[in-house]
């Protein structure tokens, strides 16, 4: 009896693990330094709450047989549309800086785009692992296309976009793994490289046309040209640059990064969105290295977790989660060194936020339970 | 067909997925390499450059000393209230909170201190725009009450502190005030002077010494860095972080001037003079040291230096008395009849004259029509020799001397003794007199030169103006046997962190080309001027030393108005003279009458007083 209780736990990653809590120590240590001039409760101390409910819900869903998630898959899918719906109702979700992206639920402020990227990802793997169901047949692609849609098309609507664009690519990862052929791939890549020529095309050219907000038209302006809008729009871009390169090869030391404690890097942003910015200020090129070898360890841990998979709906899981945590790491951080227009796509373990905490931490655990369940 | 099979293939589709994750893990590295390693110190650059401000402060000024060792000119604390804004800095954008705490603190102080504060919202919302870090100064130079009121509540009042700040001070009061001068608070520095872009108040010498010097008492301004957050407020924790890169400069101490003044001989002159207008300049003739440099009535540089409000500095300025003038290089008068030694010698080096040539004065000479009185008009002097004639300061003597050797000669004496041009004295403002001559007078009144002319010029007066500078430094030529120097008023500067001082030489402008006998004879006849009953200068004279001299009065302004310029030069011991000396007083009675015991006093303290004491000791 024992043996079955242990069992989960002495097949899983250790190694995962082991980077996983290094990330989150780090995570809340360079909160408490991003915060330190906040009034508020310090984000810190709930930030080690949420990095507690994440590790019970990661060892939570080791446990729990990934397989019977096949059953709760459509169930999960219809819940999650429907607060993606609820969300959009004015009274009932809750508006930050402009958009709808909270809900309220038993006094708890959630995001339901967070519960859609799992649920879709769980989803689309139930539907694309069904026996017979290749990917090389319009009917089954036009099927997978179908289930990703409605919650992408949702999130785009709060407006989330970043979000929106996380479960596409996502979900190409996911079609890509399943199977897709190359050609067909090779088009859904053009047709992307064509999409984001037409987007800056008609921001030139025509941007009334445009379906995007003027932050966001400004946002991407700015990461085109960081120096038009220093003062403004491109506040954070040009502030996040300064505070990563200033830190040099071995920072400013912890709690000396100035770009925060003097308030040019936002203090609504700096735990969240920006952290990486100043963690990368105050241990310099190598602590960022450092930094970017964990999560390595971390992604590789769940592509090794689908290689491992005992059947298609394991590996389909494994990998979609897996994709989806590298578009937030790349994202986000390419973002802060000015290598992508900024977006709200925070840092996976790192950023302040029990919403996003939690789902990460889910689909690592989602992963490991993959991975303690192969055949070997 | 296997290449299609490749692909199909999970694990080699997962493989490929983790080499395209890890590649765009290795792009980021790459980026990040570029930005802290390769690039780091140029971020590093930029970043100082909106979290850095740097502010210029002044070097304490240099102090001015007497050639005894006494202060002249000093700095001491003064206490202003300032105002910290980023400590009264009120929730919400924009400034109108701030603003308004601000006010209601000024209002809060100002009813403790019972003095009204001056600040205008125009004023408050300059600082918050162009000087936020640097605290707001809202009261200067208050008193040890004010001070003491202000303790009692600084514990509680936020963002509310006392600092001192340097004050010139002048701790020896008026003693010397034209020759000190005064500062006040200077301009701005222009932007391209120096990168800092904030700067603390400093002074400007305006007039004198202050002034001339300036740039040696000025020292170096420093410079030091302030740390600002975001809205601009400073930030006072340590951030080495950001310091390391901008080390801050400290600023130099100015020099401190040591003058030829002599502090008592200063203030035996000063008292002398009193409060009527008037001047006098003693010096040394063995070398052309100022002893002293007096100009009367006079101000308190102090009440200058701590900011006179604008309605007292309008009066002093408008004062028709003119107490901001240094009479004693910058007022040009007539020298009357202190000139003759001029004309005696212009007359005896032209070879046209001997000391034993005579005239007979009946107490007025007539000039074709024209009378002119001698000033002793009812009897007149009788027959006169030049002896005679400078102890009597004869005028009718003197109208046939200049007659006799003509106005070139008396111009050329006049030019070598300095008059007509500046003494070239180390202080601002000085005037350079005139010495009429033909080309002067065709130029200016369009008249060709008379007679007339020569007879006014032989006795000091007509157009021919001095200033008491000028008197001084001929009445040092004629005791040290000829040489005439540029007055010597800086002995040397100071530099107060090496210790080093430069000092400045006297220096000899030139030896008259006067035979000496001719001189003695002028020395003799002004040792009688002062030594005998019948002089004119009798009431300068002393007990046991021998003092020489000449009296003078000249009339000015409208003809018979009355209005006397008078005068004395003279200098003292008669064989080794250490004092050459010139008195004015604007509105005299008569250089004899008014000056001479104004002189006599002042050399009696000099000379005859502590060679009484010594005598008893």
């Amino acid at each position: 009896m024992t043996a079955r209780w242990i069992r989960p736990v002495r097949r899983m990653d250790w190694i995962l693990l082991l980077a996983v809590l290094a990330l989150l120590v780090t995570g809340v240590l360079f909160i408490f330094s991003a915060s330190t001039r906040s009034v508020d409760l310090p984000l810190y101390k709930k930030q080690i709450g949420w990095a507690l409910a994440g590790l019970a819900c990661f060892l939570g869903l080791l446990y729990a047989d990934y397989y019977r998630l096949r059953d709760a898959a459509w169930w999960l899918y219809g819940t999650s549309l429907l607060l993606l719906v609820l969300v959009l109702v004015p009274g009932i979700g809750r508006k930050v800086y402009g958009a709808y992206r909270w809900l309220s639920l038993l006094g708890l402020q959630f995001q339901p785009s967070e519960l859609a990227k799992l649920a879709t990802i769980i989803a689309l793997a139930r539907f694309m692992s069904r026996p017979g169901r290749e990917m090389n047949a319009a009917g089954n692609i036009g099927g997978a296309v179908m289930i990703v849609l409605p919650p992408v098309l949702l999130i785009a609507a709060e407006p989330d976009l970043s979000t929106a664009s996380v479960l596409l690519l996502t979900a190409i990862v996911m079609l890509y793994i399943a199977g897709l052929p190359m050609p067909l791939l090779g088009l859904a890549t053009l047709t992307g490289l064509l999409a984001v020529g037409l987007l800056l095309g008609l921001l030139f050219w025509a941007p009334a046309w445009l379906p995007l907000s003027d932050y966001q038209k400004e946002r991407i302006l700015v990461f085109l040209d960081p120096g038009r809008d220093p003062l403004n729009h491109g506040w954070n871009a040009v502030q996040s640059a300064l505070a990563v390169g200033s830190g040099g090869l071995t920072g400013k030391g912890f709690l000396k990064g100035t770009q925060d404690v003097l308030g040019y890097l936002p203090r609504t942003v700096a735990p969240t969105d920006f952290i990486f910015s100043v963690i990368a200020e105050e241990v310099g090129f190598v602590g960022s290295a450092v930094l970017l070898s964990l999560y390595a360890v971390v992604l590789s841990a769940g592509l090794r977790a689908a290689a491992a998979a005992r059947d298609k709906l394991g590996r389909l899981l494994a990998a979609g989660l897996t994709g989806m945590l590298f578009c937030h790491v790349f994202i986000n951080i390419a973002m802060t060194i000015g290598l992508m227009p900024i977006m709200g796509i925070p840092l996976p373990l790192m950023s302040y936020g029990g919403s996003f905490m939690i789902s990460t931490m889910a689909a690592l655990g989602l992963a490991q339970s993959v991975y303690v369940r192969r055949y070997t | 067909m296997a290449w299609r099979e490749l692909w199909n293939d999970e694990l080699i589709r997962l493989r490929l997925l983790l080499i395209v994750m890890l590649a765009a893990l290795g792009l980021l590295a790459v980026n990040l390499w570029r930005m802290q390693v390769a690039r780091g110190a140029l971020y590093q650059h930029n970043l100082g450059e909106q979290s850095i401000r740097r502010v210029r402060t002044a070097g304490a000024r240099g102090r001015i000393l007497a050639r005894d060792g006494a202060l002249l000119a000093d700095n001491k604390p003064s206490y202003q209230v300032v105002l910290y804004l980023e400590e009264l800095r009120q929730p919400g954008r924009g400034w109108t909170r701030t603003l308004r705490k601000v006010e209601t603190v000024l209002q809060d102080i100002s009813r403790l201190l019972e003095r009204p504060s001056h600040l205008t919202a125009d004023d408050i919302q300059n600082h918050i725009r162009a000087r936020l870090p640097l605290p707001l100064v809202a009261w200067r130079n208050i008193d040890e009450t004010a001070r003491a009121r202000l303790a009692e509540r600084a514990s509680t009042w936020r963002g509310v502190d006392v600092v001192a700040v340097p004050l010139r001070t002048y701790p020896a009061g008026t003693l010397a005030a034209h020759v000190l001068g005064y500062v006040s608070r200077a301009n701005p520095p222009p932007d391209d002077e120096t990168a800092a872009r904030y700067y603390e108040p400093d002074v400007a010498g305006k007039e004198g010494i202050e002034r001339r010097y300036d740039d040696e008492l000025r020292g170096q301004a420093g410079e030091k860095v302030v740390i600002v957050d975001v809205s601009g407020f400073r930030y006072r924790q340590h951030l080495p972080a950001i310091l390391e890169r901008f080390r801050p400069r400290e600023a130099v101490p100015g020099r401190d001037v040591i003058l030829t003044l002599d502090t008592n001989v200063q203030a035996r002159v000063e008292q002398a003079l009193g409060t009527q207008p008037g001047a006098a300049v003693v010096v040394d003739p063995a070398n052309g040291d100022v002893l002293a440099m007096a100009s009367a009535p006079s101000f308190d540089p102090n009440e200058i230096a701590a900011g006179l409000p604008p309605e007292l500095w309008q009066a002093l300025v408008n004062d028709p008395r003119q107490p901001l003038l240094p009479r004693a290089l910058a007022g040009q008068y007539a020298p009357g009849s202190t000139f003759k030694p001029v004309t005696a010698l212009a007359a005896l080096e032209s070879g046209r004259s001997t000391p034993e040539v005579t005239y007979a004065c009946p107490g007025y000479f007539m000039l074709g029509r024209a009378r002119f009185n001698c000033w002793e008009n009812l009897a007149g002097h009788g027959v006169q020799n030049l002896h005679q004639a400078l102890q009597h300061s004869c005028n009718v003597y003197f109208f046939n001397l200049g007659l006799r050797c003509g106005p070139e000669a008396i111009h050329a004496m006049a030019i070598q003794f300095g008059f007509g041009h500046q003494t070239g004295i180390d202080l601002g403002r000085e005037m350079s007199g005139l010495v009429p001559d033909d080309a002067w007078k065709r130029r200016v009144q369009h008249d060709g030169w008379r007679d007339g002319d020569t007879c006014n010029m032989a006795i000091g007066q007509g157009a021919l103006l001095v200033t008491p500078l000028q008197m001084a430094m001929f009445a040092a030529a004629l005791a040290n046997g000829g040489s005439v120097f540029q007055p010597r008023l800086v002995a040397g500067v100071r530099d107060p962190v090496s210790g080093v001082t430069r000092t400045v030489p006297p220096r000899l402008l030139h030896t008259l080309a006067v035979d000496p006998a001719r001189l003695r004879v002028v020395r003799e006849g002004l040792r009688a001027v002062v030594n005998t009953s019948t002089g004119s200068g009798k009431k300068a004279a002393l007990d046991n030393i021998v003092v020489a001299g000449k009296t003078g009065t000249a009339e000015h302004g409208a003809k018979g108005a009355g209005q006397k310029w008078t005068w004395m030069i003279a200098f003292v011991p008669y064989e080794r003279p250490r004092y050459a000396l010139a008195m004015l007083v604007e509105e005299g009675v008569s250089g004899g009458s008014t000056v001479a015991p104004l002189v006599h006093d002042v050399l009696y303290d000099l000379l005859a007083k502590p060679a009484l004491l010594q005598g008893e000791g």
